[in-house]
């Protein structure tokens, strides 16, 4: 067995136990650690199968973006919300099983028993050296061959950009209302939240002593801050 | 064992997608659901990428790209909606979402 074989064994291992455990933990912050760990280690299988950029990509995008945004939302989220819901019906669990052993069953025997039939592309790892390097030759295709897919991509980005800074929008700027002021709320009716939810009802968001007319006098009241009870 | 293999490849891939299926089957977190595809669109890229160095082509690793892009896409914009959710009704469990089934 050589290094490559003993180096794949060990990030496979790795990869699909922090799998299960992304699937099978408690709390979802470990969940997502148990991601991030998962992520780099198929990084490693990318290196092996000689994706070096796609490693490098794995790295910045999965576990540099993608997972401190999940970080970020488990954190706004109120822990309450995040309580125990690991628990499905009983025959949708067992069905979910039975799903997944067929499948991996089918992919198995598909595996085993298949041959690698096609037309041999024109990149074999001594093309891909000549090319100057795996990073080198996907630029160049990716900005030749897959120009229009590569444009369409960004695209897509920019809707995902767009729909999600609507999605994070209070409501009051969605239903057309002028906002006053900007508060930091993720929406639960807290601090400038509720006096802007107040003042739209016309309902004083505080208790404020009335101090009556102004320019007149009202003796029999008790001037404000005089205290009570006298 | 030995040499690796085309097969080893597929089969750590069909492993990580098996286990990314059953987080989506079984789990009442959406959060938890989000990140299961993550695992599973994951497993794709394994075998995409694997198929592409043992055909000798660069289109595996294209694709691969594109789908981390759109994974990319679908965790920003998935993420916005969980936020909306837990805003609307303080709870990140699926099974409560049944607004259209009513």
């Amino acid at each position: 067995m050589d290094w490559a074989t003993i180096i794949f064994y060990l990030l496979a291992a790795v990869a699909v136990l922090t799998a299960a455990g992304v699937v099978f933990a408690r709390n979802p912050v470990h969940s997502a650690f148990a991601l991030v760990i998962s992520f780099l280690n198929v990084a490693g299988i990318y290196v092996l199968l000689g994706a070096e950029f796609l490693a490098a990509v794995q790295v910045i995008v999965y576990t540099g973006a993608i997972l401190v945004l999940f970080l970020f939302v488990i954190m706004l989220v109120r822990p309450e919300d995040l309580r125990e819901l690991n628990t499905a019906p009983r025959v949708q669990t067992a069905l979910a099983w039975l799903l997944g052993l067929a499948l991996f069953a089918e992919l198995g025997l598909v595996i085993a028993t298949g041959v690698l039939t096609g037309a041999r592309g024109p990149y074999p790892p001594e093309e891909v050296a000549a090319a100057g390097g795996n990073t080198q030759l996907i630029g160049r295709i990716l900005y030749s061959e897959f120009l229009l897919p590569f444009e369409v991509a960004s695209l897509v980005l920019l809707v995902a950009v767009v729909a999600a800074v609507i999605l994070g929008l209070p409501d009051r700027f969605l239903t057309g209302e002028r906002a006053r002021g900007l508060s930091l709320s993720l929406g639960h009716p807290t601090g400038a939240d509720r006096v802007l939810e107040a003042e739209r009802r016309g309902v004083p968001a505080v208790d404020a002593p009335d101090l009556g007319e102004p320019g007149t006098i009202d003796t029999g009241r008790a001037p404000v801050g005089a205290g009570r009870g006298r | 064992m030995g040499e690796l293999t085309l097969g080893h490849f597929l089969t750590l891939s069909a492993l990580l997608f098996v286990i990314g299926m059953l987080g989506v089957l079984t789990r009442k977190n959406i959060l938890i659901i989000f990140m299961s595809i993550e695992l599973m669109l994951n497993a794709v890229n394994v075998s995409l990428i694997a198929f592409g160095r043992y055909l000798d082509s660069i289109a595996g690793q294209i694709f691969a790209i594109f789908v981390i892009t759109i994974a990319a896409a679908e965790a920003a914009i998935g993420l916005g909606l969980i936020l909306v959710l837990t805003r609307r009704q303080d709870s990140v469990d699926v099974t409560s979402v049944s607004l259209l089934k009513e």
